[in-house]
C-alpha cells in the first residue's frame, strides 16, 4: 500500500517537473555579456581578505580602486565597468572557487588580486588557463613571479627580495646595529621575508626566532631576546602577532628599536602594541600618499589612505585605461596590460616578461609610529 | 636545541611558564569539575572564559578605567571587574548547562551527541563575540582583538642578577594558587563539597542519600565559571586584550593540564596547568614558539597512553579515609 | 509496536524511503540508481527553471557551480569514511582532518615535481630534473600511508575511553598540520605547488576551467567507494562492528576482537579520508598546511552526525547539507558559521540521532532514553 503511494508521488512529480521545465531556462555562469552590438558591460574583480583579522591590510587597496572606477565614471565613459568583490579571507582554500567563478564569467575582463601571496599562488594556474589578465596590489612573495611565471600575473608592487634587502640595510646601516635579533611568524609569507633579511644581514644576526600566527603569549621569544642583548629586533610577520609581541617586549623592559614588515602596516598594529608601539618602524614597499589622492580618499571613505591604497588606485586604472582604449576581449586587455608604460601615482609602470615591475622603480618606505599613528618616515636606499 | 640559552634564562622561563599555566589550572578547574561529575567535556567553557574577558573590558569602559589611575583605585576597579567577570562567567555557564546540556542529560544522550552538542554552543558563544554582537552594537566587537587598558601596569617586584620578576606574574601566580587553595578546601571540608563528591561518586545513590543532583551540577558549573572568569581577569591584566577566539586554544590546554593532572582532581587541576605551562615555555625556549602546540598535544598523548588517570591520580568521587 | 499513531510525520516517512527502496525489486531498484546517477552527472548543466535555482552562481559573486559540486561530492567521501569510524565502529574522532592531509601531502610530495622529496629523490637516485612519481603509483603509495597512519594513531589510542580518544584524536590532526607547517622537507608554511593532476588521454583534460570534469571524477571515485563501503557494511566485520558498538563484552564473549576491528575502522576511515585529500590537492594544484585546521574536522564529524551517523545515506546527506548551504546563501556569509552552530547544537538536542539515523542507533538513543525517564520516575 505505502509503496503505491511512494510509486504514485514520484510518477507525479516527474510530471510536474516536465511540465516545470517549460518555464524556460537561466542563463548560467552569470550572465555572459559583453561585445555584441556595442554594448560593453566589463566587469573587473577584486580578490582579497575583506573580512577577518587581516583585512585592514586589503580594504585600503579596494578602496582605492573603487576611487579609480568613480574617477572614471565621472568622465561619462563608452563602457560602464563593475567592480565585483569577492572575500577570499586570505585564504587559498575560498580563493580558488572565487577564482574559477570569475574565471567561466566572460565578462571579466580583469581581477585586482590576490592580495596575499598565498591565495595568489594558489590561484595563479586558473586565471592563466582562462586568460585572465591579474594585477596585484599588494601579493609579495618572491617566487610568484620569479618561479613559476603565470602570462596574466602582473603586480604594481615590488617583492620581497627587496623588501628584505630593504629592512637588512636599514637595520644594518640607517640604525647601524651590529647584533640583530629576526622573528619571523612561520607563515608563507614571514618566513621567506625573515629568511632574505637573515641573507643580506650575514654576520651582524645574532639569533632568530619563530612565533606562529595566533600566538598571544610571547615570554619565551622575549626571554630569548633579554638573552641575545641585541641592538634591533625584527618582526617579519603580521599586524595580529605584532602588536601584542612588541607589547610584551617593552614590558619585559627591552628598549630597542623594532623593525617590521608590511605586513605590520595599518591602524592594527599601532592599535594593538598600545604606547609600546611609539617608535617602531614599519617597512611597505607603498609610497605614503598625499595631496590630491589623499584629500580624496578621505572624503571619500573617512579615513586615511592606508596600506597600498595608491597600489590599490593604480592597478584599477591600468584596467579603465586599458577599456578607454577599446579593448574588450581578455586577449586585448592582456596585451595592453603587457605593453603598459605609463606614470601611476605610486611609481612609473612597465612589466617586465614575468610581470613584475622594474625593480629600481620600486622603492621601499619606512613609516614609523608616532602617535599612535604610522607617519612616512624616510626612503630606504637599496 | 638551544639549551645554553634555556639555562641561562631558566629563572626567567620558568616563572613565564608558571604564570602561563596558572591560567590553564585556573581553567582547567572548570573541566575538571564538570568532567568529575558529568563525565563531560565541556567544550563551551573555553567561551566561559572569553566572555569572562569581555566583561573585564565592559567593567573598565563603564568605570573610566585607564592606564593612569592611582594603586588603590586600581586595586578596586580590578576586584570589581574580577567580581563581575566571576559572576557573568558563571551566568554564562549555567545557561550553557540549562539550555544544552540538561535536555541531553534528561535523555541519557551517548557522550559523542553531548560533546558534539558542547562544541556546537562553544562556536555559537564565539560567533556572538565575533559577529552578532557587532551586528547590534558595533565596535569593539568583531573579529579584530580589542585593547584593553592596563589599570594595573608593569613593575619590577624584585631582581635576582638578570632575572626581574614582574608583579603582574607574582599576581596571576598567587591568586591561581590561592583560588585553588580556597576551593580544595570548600570541596573537601564543606557540605555542599561533599554534596559535590558525593554526585562524582555515584550520583544515584548520592540523591537516594537526599543530594539534590542538578543543584550540585549547577553548583559545580557556577565554580567552574567562576574560576574562568577569575582567569580572564588575570589573563586580561597580563595580555591586555579580548578577542572572539581567545578561548578555543587556552581551552585545549586547560582541558590537556585537567587529564594531565588527573580529571576530576583538583590538586591535579593545579599540578597539571603549572606543569603544561612551563613545558610549553621551555620546549618554546628550546626550539621556537611555533612548536608549542605540538608540546601540549605530545604531552596529552603520552599521559594518556602510559598514565592515563593523570599525575596525581584520584579522581573527584574516590572515597577518601 | 512504538507507533500506534496512523500519521506518521513526514520526516520519518522520508526517512523511510531508502529502506523502501532498498527492499524493492531488482527491476526497480537498477534503473532508479541509474536514473540518480544520471541526474548527478547532468547536475553542473542544470539550467531548467525553476530547478535551476539549486545552483550557486546566479549572481555575480556566487562560487562556480561547478566547484561546488565537486566539493560536495568530494566531502561525501570524507563522511563515508568518518561514517565508518564514528558510526559503525562507534569511536570519536576529531582529528580527521590528519589523514584528508595526509593524502593531500602524500600526492603533492611525491607526484609534484617542486616537492623537497622528490627533489632529494632525484637528487639521490640521478633521476632527471622535474621528475616524480606518476600519478597511478601515487595513490596507493597515499592509501598506504594513510593505513600506517591510521594504525599508528590507533594502536596506542583505541583502549581510552571515548572522550579521551576525541581529544587524543584532536590532538593528532593538529600535531600533522603543525608539522607540515613548521618543517622544510614539506615545504613548509608556502606548501608546495604543481601537484599533478590524474593522467587522461588528452594531456589537458583535467585543467581549472572545465571543473566539471574533476566533479565526474569525484563523483565516480564516490559511488565505488559507497559500494565497497556497502559490501564492508554486510560483511563480517561490519557485524563484528555493529557487535562491538552494541556491547563490547558481550562481543568480546562471542569471540570478537573489539581492538583488532576498531583499528581496521580507523585504518579503512583513514583512507578514504587520504583518498579525499589526494582528489583535493589535485584539483587545487597546491596545498599548503592551512587548508587543513582543526575546524574542517569538526565540520566532518557535523556531517556525519547531523545527517545520520551509522547510516552511509545519511552521512552523504549531511555533507551535501553542510556543504551546500553555506555556498547558496553566500550572502549571509558572515553568520555561516552561528548558523552551523546554532544547528548543530538544535539538531543534537531534538533529534540526536540525526536526519536519517541508522535504524538501530535511533532504536538505542530512545532505550537509553527511556532508561533515563525510568530512573527519573523512580528517583
Amino acid at each position: 500500500m505505502r509503496r503505491n503511494t511512494l510509486f504514485a508521488a514520484g510518477a507525479l512529480t516527474l510530471a510536474v517537473a516536465l511540465t516545470a521545465s517549460a518555464c524556460g531556462t537561466v542563463e548560467t555562469g552569470g550572465g555572459g555579456g559583453g561585445g555584441t552590438e556595442g554594448e560593453c558591460a566589463i566587469k573587473v574583480g577584486v580578490m582579497g581578505a575583506l573580512s577577518g583579522a587581516n583585512a585592514g591590510i586589503v580594504i585600503p587597496s579596494v578602496n582605492g580602486a573603487k576611487l579609480a572606477l568613480k574617477e572614471y565614471q565621472e568622465t561619462d565613459p563608452e563602457c560602464a565597468v563593475e567592480l565585483i568583490e569577492f572575500d577570499t579571507e586570505g585564504d587559498p582554500a575560498k580563493a580558488t572557487p572565487v577564482a574559477t567563478q570569475m574565471s567561466t564569467d566572460e565578462s571579466f575582463l580583469g581581477v585586482i588580486g590576490g592580495a596575499f601571496s598565498g591565495e595568489t599562488r594558489a590561484t595563479k594556474a586558473i586565471f592563466d588557463d582562462s586568460g585572465l589578465t591579474m594585477i596585484s596590489q599588494s601579493a609579495t612573495a618572491t617566487d610568484l613571479t620569479q618561479e613559476e611565471p603565470a602570462d596574466v600575473f602582473h603586480r604594481v608592487v615590488g617583492h620581497d627580495l627587496v623588501q628584505g634587502t630593504a629592512i637588512a640595510n636599514y637595520v644594518g646601516e640607517t640604525l647601524g646595529a651590529s647584533k640583530v635579533f629576526v622573528v619571523d611568524d612561520s607563515t608563507a609569507y614571514g618566513e621567506p621575508l625573515a629568511g632574505k633579511i637573515k641573507e643580506i644581514l650575514g654576520d651582524k644576526v645574532a639569533a632568530t626566532d619563530k612565533t606562529q600566527e595566533k600566538q598571544t603569549d610571547f615570554s619565551a621569544v622575549v626571554g630569548k631576546i633579554k638573552g641575545a642583548q641585541p641592538d634591533a629586533v625584527v618582526y617579519a610577520g603580521y599586524a595580529a602577532e605584532a602588536g601584542p609581541f612588541l607589547k610584551q617586549l617593552r614590558d619585559a623592559g627591552v628598549t630597542v628599536p623594532f623593525v617590521g614588515g608590511d605586513g605590520l602596516y595599518g591602524v592594527d598594529f599601532p592599535k594593538a602594541a598600545g604606547e609600546a608601539a611609539e617608535g617602531a618602524i614599519v617597512t611597505c614597499p607603498c609610497v605614503p600618499v598625499e595631496g590630491t589622492f589623499a584629500e580624496d580618499y578621505e572624503a571619500e571613505f573617512g579615513e586615511a589612505a592606508g596600506a597600498y591604497a595608491g597600489e590599490g588606485y593604480d592597478a584599477m586604472n591600468i584596467f579603465l585605461e586599458a577599456f578607454a582604449a577599446g579593448n574588450t576581449t581578455r586577449e586585448d586587455v592582456e596585451a595592453f596590460v603587457d605593453a603598459y608604460e605609463g606614470e601611476g601615482l605610486t611609481k612609473t609602470y612597465k612589466f617586465d616578461e614575468v610581470g613584475d615591475v622594474d625593480q629600481a622603480n620600486v622603492t621601499v618606505w619606512s613609516y614609523k609610529v608616532e602617535g599612535g599613528v604610522l607617519v612616512p618616515d624616510q626612503e630606504i636606499k637599496q | 636545541m638551544d639549551f645554553t640559552n634555556l639555562i641561562e634564562g631558566l629563572a626567567g622561563f620558568t616563572v613565564d611558564g608558571l604564570t602561563k599555566g596558572s591560567i590553564y589550572a585556573l581553567v582547567a578547574l572548570g573541566y575538571t569539575l564538570v568532567y568529575g561529575v558529568l563525565r563531560l567535556i565541556n567544550f563551551a567553557h573555553s567561551e566561559v572564559f572569553m566572555v569572562g574577558a569581555w566583561t573585564v573590558l565592559g567593567v573598565y569602559t563603564a568605570v573610566g578605567a585607564h592606564s593612569g589611575v592611582g594603586v588603590w583605585l586600581a586595586i578596586g576597579i580590578t576586584l570589581l571587574a574580577g567580581l563581575v567577570a566571576a559572576l557573568v562567567s558563571a551566568g554564562t555557564a549555567l545557561v550553557v548547562e540549562r539550555v544544552a546540556y540538561r535536555p541531553l542529560r534528561n535523555k541519557n544522550a551517548p557522550p559523542l551527541i553531548v560533546l558534539i552538542t558542547a562544541i556546537g554552543c562553544s562556536l555559537v558563544l564565539v560567533e556572538i563575540f565575533g559577529h552578532a554582537l557587532r551586528v547590534f552594537f558595533g565596535a569593539p566587537f568583531g573579529r579584530s582583538a580589542v585593547n584593553i587598558p592596563t589599570v594595573v601596569p608593569t613593575r619590577e617586584v624584585f631582581t635576582i642578577g638578570n632575572f626581574n620578576m614582574s608583579n603582574i606574574d607574582l599576581i596571576v601566580i598567587l591568586a591561581a594558587v590561592g583560588m585553588m587553595v580556597a576551593l580544595d578546601l570548600f570541596v573537601n571540608k564543606s557540605r555542599l563539597g561533599r554534596g559535590v563528591r558525593a554526585v562524582a561518586q555515584d550520583p544515584d545513590t548520592a540523591s537516594l542519600m537526599g543530594v539534590n543532583k542538578n543543584n550540585v551540577i549547577m553548583l559545580v558549573f557556577i565554580i567552574g565559571g567562576v574560576a574562568a572568569g577569575l582567569a580572564a581577569l588575570l589573563h586580561t591584566m597580563k595580555y591586555d586584550f579580548a578577542k572572539f577566539d581567545m578561548g578555543f586554544l587556552i581551552g585545549i590546554k586547560a582541558f590537556t593540564a585537567a587529564v594531565l593532572g588527573g580529571i576530576g582532581n583538583l590538586r591535579g587541576a593545579l599540578v597539571g596547568g603549572l606543569l603544561l605551562g612551563v613545558c610549553e615555555v621551555y620546549s618554546s625556549a628550546l626550539i621556537s614558539s611555533n612548536w608549542e602546540d605540538v608540546t601540549a598535544f605530545v604531552i596529552l598523548v603520552v599521559v594518556l597512553m602510559f598514565r592515563p588517570t593523570g599525575i596525581l591520580g584520584e579522581s573527584l568521587g574516590k572515597a577518601r579515609a | 509496536m512504538t507507533d500506534t499513531t496512523p500519521q506518521k510525520s513526514v520526516l520519518k516517512r522520508v526517512a523511510a524511503v531508502p529502506s523502501l527502496l532498498g527492499g524493492a525489486p531488482q527491476w526497480v531498484k537498477v534503473p532508479l540508481i541509474l536514473l540518480v546517477l544520471s541526474f548527478c552527472v547532468y547536475l553542473p548543466f542544470l539550467n531548467i527553471l525553476p530547478f535551476a535555482y539549486i545552483r550557486t552562481d546566479l549572481r555575480p559573486n556566487g562560487s562556480d557551480w561547478s566547484t561546488v559540486l565537486f566539493t560536495i561530492a568530494l566531502y561525501m567521501i570524507v563522511a563515508v569514511g568518518l561514517n565508518v569510524v564514528i558510526g559503525w565502529a562507534g569511536l570519536l574522532d576529531l582529528g580527521y582532518v590528519g589523514f584528508y592531509a595526509v593524502g593531500a601531502y602524500s600526492i603533492a610530495l611525491f607526484g609534484s615535481p617542486a616537492s623537497p622529496v622528490t627533489k632529494a629523490i632525484a637528487a639521490q637516485f640521478g633521476l632527471p630534473e622535474g621528475w616524480s612519481m606518476a600519478f597511478a603509483a601515487c595513490i596507493p603509495l597515499a592509501i598506504c600511508i594513510a593505513l600506517i597512519a591510521g594504525v599508528i594513531l590507533g594502536a596506542p589510542t583505541l583502549r581510552l575511553r571515548g572522550d579521551y580518544l576525541a581529544i587524543v584524536t584532536m590532538g593528532f590532526g593538529e600535531i600533522i598540520r603543525i608539522v607540515m607547517r613548521n618543517s622544510t622537507w614539506t615545504g613548509g608554511p608556502a606548501g608546495i605547488i604543481a601537484v599533478p593532476e590524474p593522467p587522461a588521454a588528452d594531456e589537458d583534460f583535467f585543467n581549472t576551467i572545465d571543473v566539471h570534469r574533476w566533479y565526474w571524477l569525484a563523483l565516480a571515485v564516490l559511488v565505488i567507494l559507497i559500494w565497497l563501503m556497502r559490501r564492508l557494511e554486510h560483511s563480517r566485520v561490519g557485524r563484528a562492528w555493529l557487535a562491538i558498538r552494541e556491547d563490547e563484552d558481550a562481543a568480546a564473549v562471542m569471540g570478537v576482537n573489539a581492538f583488532k576491528y576498531k583499528l581496521w575502522a580507523f585504518a579503512i576511515g583513514a583512507s578514504l579520508g587520504a583518498i579525499a585529500g589526494l582528489l583535493f590537492a589535485s584539483k587545487q594544484a597546491y596545498v599548503e598546511p592551512n587548508g587543513f585546521q582543526l575546524n574542517l574536522s569538526f565540520l566532518f564529524v557535523a556531517m556525519v552526525v547531523i545527517g545520520g551517523s551509522g547510516n552511509i545515506w545519511g552521512a552523504l546527506f549531511g555533507a551535501f547539507l553542510i556543504t551546500y548551504l553555506p555556498e547558496r546563501f553566500r550572502e549571509f556569509e558572515s553568520w555561516r558559521p552561528l548558523a552551523f552552530g546554532v544547528a548543530l547544537v538544535a539538531i543534537m538536542v531534538l533529534r540526536p540521532q540525526g536526519l536519517f539515523p541508522n535504524r538501530r542507533r535511533a532504536r538505542e538513543l530512545e532505550d537509553r532514553k527511556h532508561e533515563a525517564e525510568e530512573a527519573a520516575a523512580d528517583a
